[in-house]
């Protein structure tokens, strides 16, 4: 069965970064959002078992969202990805229960040993 | 500047900023929260009415540093001149950093604040060029001035404002504000030059 995974970033080329960077035959469908109220409105909607989160969007950033992502206890595995590369933006993500922290540009192999790491490949 | 474009270019920039912040944060010892660029391109006559409407008018609106660029090697030929601007308020929160900064080497306001349009300017013109596989040459930072008039800039300008490229970028302090503009001039051919790199750069999407 298909994972529904949602890539929520505010730009239209991050989002189609991360996509060109999924690894070829994993069994995903892919759902997009803007900012982190469609995101976790999509969430809510069970479209984000993966989520691919940017940090830096108007509306709700990265990091509120992951607040109410920990908050209300939902089950999403959130991957940052982001151009914040601040070792403490990193740090407070993985607290608030991010997987992981991958850096922008992103890149397939990087975000490959990272599915791979939390055995979703 | 098509919306596929602009939007590549806040992402390319977006990426640029990450970096800088990060060297900001190293600087300051403080976190610092990024915003979302917004940019505006343009043409010669409506420059210093966007500048008006962003600073003022006053007499001692705005403190200035500019950095020259140009091309050294990879696809991006370009030159221009990179203005990094504060306002007076923005001005204000970086002194106060100053004061609680340790730093021995940094004991000085101009020195503190050409580090820190050093790293802005510098860091994120590196980090524009990378993106588009280029490199470029950068001048050191140089002070247009302290505490003056939004006319001011447009007098200091060695390549006559042909075309300018206005980005306004935010960074924010767990407890304090300061918003600086990062004005890009170049002339009309290196824009087009920009332009299509950004094109390429969506077509190996």
């Amino acid at each position: 069965m298909s994972i529904p995974i949602l890539i929520c970033d505010d730009s239209l080329v991050s989002r189609k970064m991360v996509q060109k960077s999924l690894p070829d035959g994993w069994d995903v469908d892919i759902s997009l959002a803007k900012n982190g109220v469609e995101g976790l409105a999509k969430i809510r909607q069970g479209l984000g078992e993966v989520v691919f989160l940017d940090l830096t969007m108007p509306e709700m950033d990265g990091f509120q969202l992951l607040e109410i992502i920990k908050k209300e206890q939902i089950k999403s595995l959130v991957i940052v990805i982001s151009a914040d590369i601040q070792p403490e933006a990193r740090s407070r993500v993985l607290k608030l229960g991010a997987m992981d922290f991958i850096k922008k540009p992103v890149d397939a192999k990087t975000l490959a040993a990272s599915l791979k790491n939390f055995g979703l490949l | 500047m098509t919306e596929d474009q602009r939007d590549c270019l806040q992402e390319i920039i977006n990426v640029a900023m990450g970096q800088a912040g990060e060297s900001l944060a190293r600087l300051i010892e403080m976190f610092v929260k990024l915003g979302v660029p917004s940019i505006h391109l343009a043409s010669t006559k409506d420059i210093m009415p966007k500048l008006k409407n962003m600073f003022g008018e006053q007499h001692d609106s705005v403190t200035a540093v500019r950095q020259m660029f140009n091309h050294n090697s990879g696809k991006l030929d370009i030159q221009g001149e990179a203005i990094l601007v504060f306002s007076q308020s923005s001005l204000a929160e970086i002194e106060a950093l100053m004061v609680n900064h340790q730093s021995q080497a940094l004991n000085n306001r101009m020195e503190f604040l050409l580090n820190i349009a050093n790293i802005l300017t510098g860091v994120s013109i590196k980090g524009i060029a990378d993106q588009l596989d280029s490199n470029f040459n950068c001048s050191p930072p140089s002070l247009i001035g302290m505490n003056i008039s939004t006319e001011q800039l447009q007098s200091q300008d060695p390549i006559n404002w042909h075309e300018a490229l206005i980005i306004e970028v935010t960074y924010r302090l767990e407890h304090q504000n300061f918003t600086c503009s990062l004005l890009f001039l170049m002339a009309g051919d290196s824009i087009a030059k920009l332009l299509s790199a950004l094109d390429d750069f969506l077509e190996q999407l």
